[in-house]
């Protein structure tokens, strides 16, 4: 079927089965490597994007349903400049990753959790990101990392 | 001429590339598309011993839009690929050609236009199997009357490394007390996030692979091999990689794509696993390890005897060198009598097992250190008092009759113990929940054979390159590296960059393993550096009219003691070179008796320890690690931070195989092939309280920590575990289930 | 395949109506897409209801209960004002469902309607007494919990019928509730065994008493010659240890690896004590 779909701010027009997977139309029609598939059952979040501002499972998610709503990657985070976002570059400076390929499914968690709460508790931290997982262990700094973008008072 | 060493060694920088890794930009083999690239599928064996009775792919062929079949009636022709294959025996086939040996064996390969023409083509192709008996654990495996895994084969034990040091018999008879246990790890699997993929292309009788391989010249070695061509004939680039543990460091997934390649008319086939294939391509040993020690009431350890059985699967790949080279690792860094051991690499009808982070050590560092406890607690003595008496020391003899030196065990343990607060009182919760401590050390070998090269290179932009064939898999060796190569020739860490692995482009490395880029890599590096900054001081000389060794190379300059300098730029420019490379090596060749197990077992020796507090649900028998505490030996560190990275993910890591991890199997199939099922750390599960110590010493060399947090793991919580409620665990994984069925018995 | 947006319950029920067993209902998703993708089901269509009326809304109802369309992500029902006042056990259970993605895809009704045994929410809309309304061919009727859930993955919903709404009664005066779900592997992980349990209190005494086990069992199970036990009582430790021995014996409980029958029936045996010594308070 035909679909549009919105990706960082962009209208993309293209044909693709209705159950296509959308992490498999964002990364073969769209050419993002920022999606990644992990697990492909929504249990790593290597494949998470923003659907609405909200973290959903992009292995989970079938193109036609994306159809009409707001996708974020990882790639449409950083301005226009290629300024990086406060999470991004709170990640550099807390060295909150290794391998990465976790990476930018963590930075859109905790971003959508900013956005949604600009003061985490630690608690609403760990809930936010507990769903990613990260097999080199770097979760200690990526907490911190999100930590540090706490709203303070 | 002086030596430099530079500010940047010491310095927590961010990897050289972070900015790509926060974007998404980092790229990974699955992100490239090669243009006319094909879809690379594997057929595999649904049974896990079964003759072929008949194979038909006429009607796979026949499938618009499936370019190529192979099965092996296509394979071991004049030209093109080998049928069998093996990286210490020849034990594996391309594709089975009359008989598979576990559950997920490839049997045909189809290369397609799309994934859908690929995936019908496996569907259309026939097979009828005849199903044959089958044998899944190593022990059971390795007696006399057990199905044979190979045909043909006298027993399923394909390798027996025994190590003789001293009179055991003699030992236990001086020994006050005796104690025997067994201790069990199960197959796991490294669970990389990012998959095996490999993309290959073969163009005017050349191959490229594309791959994320921690092993690129072996997996050069491995294709030329199958494909009967010279080494330079085959190319292997390997782009940063999303973890491998030791999963990706053989060929695997190179080898079905190549083969893909060779049929596909110069076609690019790109081989991507599934996560349920990733469970069948390797995995963890299995081991069953008995271990049998001497003890006197003062707490000398008068002998040891080992006995482990490592269930390898049905191919050797690696297993043999593992299951020698484990000799060492199952001692345990103790001062003792006398010790024998006897490590046997066994066949099963399972999928291949290979290196897991902390390979062989941490099924051995299970066993030996959980039995530390045991051994304190047969002569009444704290566990810790006992580490202190018998932990081995520098100037010591091991257990292979070599002294050992640089050896921190006691300095790791005490940092731990330290750090955690060991002698603080444990405040108990009460009710059903108890809370204990426990403490664990290790040691292992490094590749005891192996060898790193690394050419600088410096451009008349004042630009140096880096060729190395070390893999960045998020370790940060790369960025280690350019550290060190800025800190030896005194330029900025931005005018560095680093080249490779592209085996057309870099010289030769073992492999990224075992934890050994940073000494071996950095040692060649740093031999390198040298080399350059000769070569620096002989292209300077005649400029500044002076000998070379009146020159001093630093700074991003060669200056005179007179206070004359040129910078590197100007050097080249005014000896007219586009540019000046130099090439360092670093080799080790170290070995055992083959009969004895005596000589030297690693050039270096990796040590660890950690400490933790647990808290036991006496009611669910469900463990929390409340705080933990790990240390390496770490010689020199070149950057903080990631050795931090590295100490912290290694001891979540080691969580995994410690609490989770296990595979579980029904007549040698899988069951749990997948990350909802197959269980790996996460967030919530780490521990609240984490911290990582690196012991260091002046001028010391450079000591990969790649690992040495990990094995620590398992038996330090298992030792709080019985501090806090007196069972002990002896099978891994500690699952709650254990821990309650012990607090029954 | 053919996807279909219907815009109406009728016109959605139309089309399960028009394409019989070629037809898949897509609510969230999240279980489906890995269906379709490891081609466990093959439809020729699927009809989304993603844009039909009146099934995304959280509702009070004018005595105090709760209405929830089937189409209601399962995290809104967890952050819902509503449903945290007058259900806060029930807001608990949705919150402890798979990961926050899967939470904000995943809906209230298609949670149900897969019927997969180790759900959270289900034990404790059953203790809540929830009702669920159904639509199908010839009308409208509405089934308990316990009548819609029949099997593991299986419920009484007939061909052609949607599952519309969630009804959650008001909370009887007095009412105290609690889910735990315990998990014997990661914290990540599917419940092992998961407890709901509302009690009825009216100056400490229990007026009624339900609890129910899931995740453990094929479905949500209650035992209620053990609910009986506490009518009339103070909830004490010691009643509390009875009717959780009770529940660990005659719950009929599964072996899987999050653990073996005999595991989960010791950890019922622990949960539904837990689980009771916090209704008590």
């Amino acid at each position: 079927m035909k679909i549009t779909l919105t990706v960082n701010g962009t209208p993309h027009a293209l044909e693709a089965a209705p159950d296509a997977r959308l992490l498999d139309v964002l990364r073969d029609a769209l050419g993002l490597g920022g999606p990644r598939e992990g697990c492909g059952i929504g249990a790593c979040g290597a494949c998470t994007v923003l659907l609405d501002r909200a973290p959903v499972s992009s292995c989970l998610v079938l193109v036609a349903q994306a159809e009409g709503h707001a996708i974020t990657t990882v790639e449409g985070l950083a301005g226009p400049d290629g300024a990086l976002s406060p999470v991004q570059q709170a990640f550099i400076d807390h060295r909150a990753f290794q391998c990465s390929y976790c990476t930018p499914g963590f930075i859109l968690a905790a971003t959508a959790l900013l956005e949604q709460n600009p003061a985490p508790s630690d608690d609403a931290i760990t809930e936010a990101l507990t769903g990613n997982l990260c097999r080199c262990g770097s979760y200690r700094n990526i907490v911190e990392a999100v930590a540090s973008l706490r709203r303070q008072g | 001429m002086s030596m430099h060493t530079g500010a940047p060694v010491g310095v927590g920088v961010p990897l050289l590339d972070a900015r790509e890794r926060v974007t998404g930009a980092v790229p990974f083999v699955g992100n490239m598309r090669v243009p006319g690239m094909l879809v690379g599928r594997v057929l595999r064996s649904p049974l896990a011993h079964a003759r072929i009775r008949s194979l038909d792919a006429a009607a796979a062929r026949a499938i618009p839009g499936v370019v190529a079949v192979v099965t092996a009636a296509d394979l071991g022709r004049e030209t093109g690929p080998v049928l069998h294959y093996g990286r210490n025996v020849k034990d594996q086939e391309v594709v089975a050609s009359k008989m598979v040996h576990y559950v997920g064996e490839p049997v045909a390969l189809v290369s397609a236009e799309t994934e859908e023409a690929a995936e019908a083509a496996l569907a259309a192709i026939a097979i009828d199997y005849e199903e044959l008996p089958a044998v899944y654990e190593a022990l059971e495996a390795a007696q006399p009357e057990a199905p044979r895994v190979h045909e043909g084969m006298d027993s399923n034990v394909f390798v027996h490394a025994k190590l003789r040091h001293g009179d055991v018999d003699a030992g236990f008879a001086r020994a006050d007390a005796i104690v025997e246990e067994t201790f069990t790890s199960p197959v796991a699997q490294q669970t990389s996030l990012e998959p095996h993929v490999a993309i290959a292309q073969w163009a005017d009788d050349a191959l490229t692979v594309w791959t994320a391989s921690q092993a690129p010249f072996a997996v050069r070695t491995a294709l030329a091999g199958v494909f009967r061509v010279p080494e330079p004939s085959v190319r292997v680039v390997v782009p940063p990689i999303g973890g491998g543990y030791g999963g990706k460091g053989g060929m695997r997934v190179e080898l079905p794509a190549a083969v893909l390649a060779w049929f596909s008319g110069g076609r690019p086939v790109r081989v991507l696993l599934s996560r349920a294939e990733e469970f069948v391509t390797v995995t963890k040993h299995a081991a069953s390890i008995t271990i049998r020690t001497g003890i006197r009431r003062d707490g000398t350890l008068t002998a040891r005897q080992i006995t482990c059985h490592w269930g390898t699967g049905a191919v050797v790949e690696n297993s043999a060198a593992l299951v020698r080279g484990a000799l060492v690792r199952l001692v345990g860094p103790y001062r003792i009598g006398a010790v024998q051991v006897d490590s046997y690499g066994v066949y099963t009808n399972l999928p291949s097992a290979g290196a897991y982070r902390g390979a062989m050590s941490s099924q051995a560092t299970w066993a030996y250190e959980s039995h530390t406890d045991a051994l304190a607690k047969a002569i009444g003595m704290a566990p810790v008092e006992l580490r202190r008496k018998s932990l081995i020391r520098s100037g010591e003899t091991f257990a292979t009759g070599e002294t050992l030196h640089e050896v921190y065990f006691h300095e790791c343990m005490e940092a731990c113990l330290a750090k955690l607060g060991w002698d603080a009182p444990l405040a108990q919760p009460g009710g059903h929940l108890r809370r204990g401590r426990g403490v664990a050390v290790m040691m292992k070998s490094t590749n005891p054979v192996s060898r790193s090269e690394c050419r600088l290179e410096l451009g008349v932009d004042g630009v140096l390159t880096i060729y190395t064939g070390t893999v960045e898999m998020g370790q940060g060796t790369h960025t280690a590296l350019a550290q060190v190569a800025a800190g030896e020739l005194g330029l900025p860490l931005e005018r560095v960059r680093v080249q490779g692995p592209d085996t057309a482009l870099v010289p030769f490395d073992t492999a990224t393993n075992a934890s050994r880029s940073v000494g071996m890599m950095g040692t060649a590096l740093l031999n390198a550096a040298a080399a350059l900054r000769e070569r620096l001081a002989g292209a300077a000389a005649p400029l500044l009219d002076l000998p070379p060794d009146q020159l001093s190379v630093a700074g991003g300059a060669v200056a005179s003691a007179g206070g004359r300098s040129l910078t590197y730029a100007a050097v080249l420019a005014g000896a007219g070179l586009p540019s000046l490379d130099a090439t360092g090596e670093h080799a080790t060749n170290v070995g055992l008796d083959p009969e004895t197990g005596q000589g030297v077992g690693s050039p270096h020796w990796h040590q660890g320890a950690g400490a933790c507090e647990v808290e036991v649900d006496t009611e669910t028998g469900r463990v929390r690690v409340l705080r933990y505490v790990g240390a390496s030996f770490a010689g020199r560190v070149i950057n903080p931070d990631l050795a931090r990275l590295q100490n912290d993910g290694n001891v979540i890591y080691g969580m995994g195989p410690a609490l989770l991890e296990e595979m579980v199997f029904d007549a040698g199939r899988v069951v749990n092939p997948n990350l909802s099922d197959y269980q790996i750390p996460s967030l919530r599960d780490t521990p609240d309280w984490l911290e990582g110590v690196c012991i260091e010493h002046e001028e010391g060399e450079f000591h990969g920590i790649g690992e040495m947090t990990l094995p620590p793991v398992a038996p330090a919580i298992a030792n709080a575990i019985e501090d806090a409620i007196g069972v002990r665990v002896r099978a891994l994984p500690i699952s709650a289930e254990r821990v309650l069925r012990e607090l029954d018995a | 395949m053919d996807y279909h947006r219907p815009t109406t319950v009728n016109e959605a029920l139309a089309l399960l109506a028009r394409l019989g067993d070629d037809a898949r209902v897509l609510a969230g998703g999240t279980a489906l897409a890995i269906m379709l993708h490891n081609r466990l089901v093959a439809p020729d269509a699927l009809v989304s209801l993603e844009r039909v009326e009146g099934l995304r809304s959280v509702e009070g109802t004018p005595d105090g209960g709760l209405t929830l369309g089937a189409c209601v992500p399962i995290a809104a029902a967890a952050a819902h004002p509503l449903v945290r006042r007058h259900a806060p056990a029930l807001a608990h259970a949705y919150g402890v469902v798979g990961n926050v993605r899967v939470r904000n895809q995943a809906t209230v009704g298609g949670n149900l309607a897969e019927a997969d045994y180790a759900s959270d929410p289900p034990a404790m809309l059953a203790v809540l007494d929830a009702r669920v309304r159904v639509a199908g061919p010839s009308g409208e009727r509405t089934l308990s919990v316990g009548e819609l859930l029949v099997g593991a993955y299986e419920t009484a919903l007939e061909p052609g019928e949607l599952l519309t709404h969630v009804e959650v009664p008001a909370p009887a005066p007095g009412l105290r509730a609690a889910y735990r779900k315990f998990t014997s592997r990661s914290s990540e992980d599917r419940a092992c065994v998961g407890v709901a349990a509302a009690a009825a209190l009216e100056g400490g005494v229990c007026r009624s008493l339900r609890v129910a086990v899931g995740a453990a069992c094929e479905v949500p199970t209650r035992v209620p010659q053990a609910e009986a036990l506490a009518v009339g009582q103070p909830l004490t430790p010691a009643l509390a240890r009875r009717i959780s021995e009770a529940y660990a014996e005659a719950v009929d409980a599964l072996d899987d690896l999050r653990g073996s029958a005999w595991y989960r029936r010791r950890v019922i045996a622990v949960e539904v004590r837990r689980a009771l010594e916090e209704v008590a308070g």
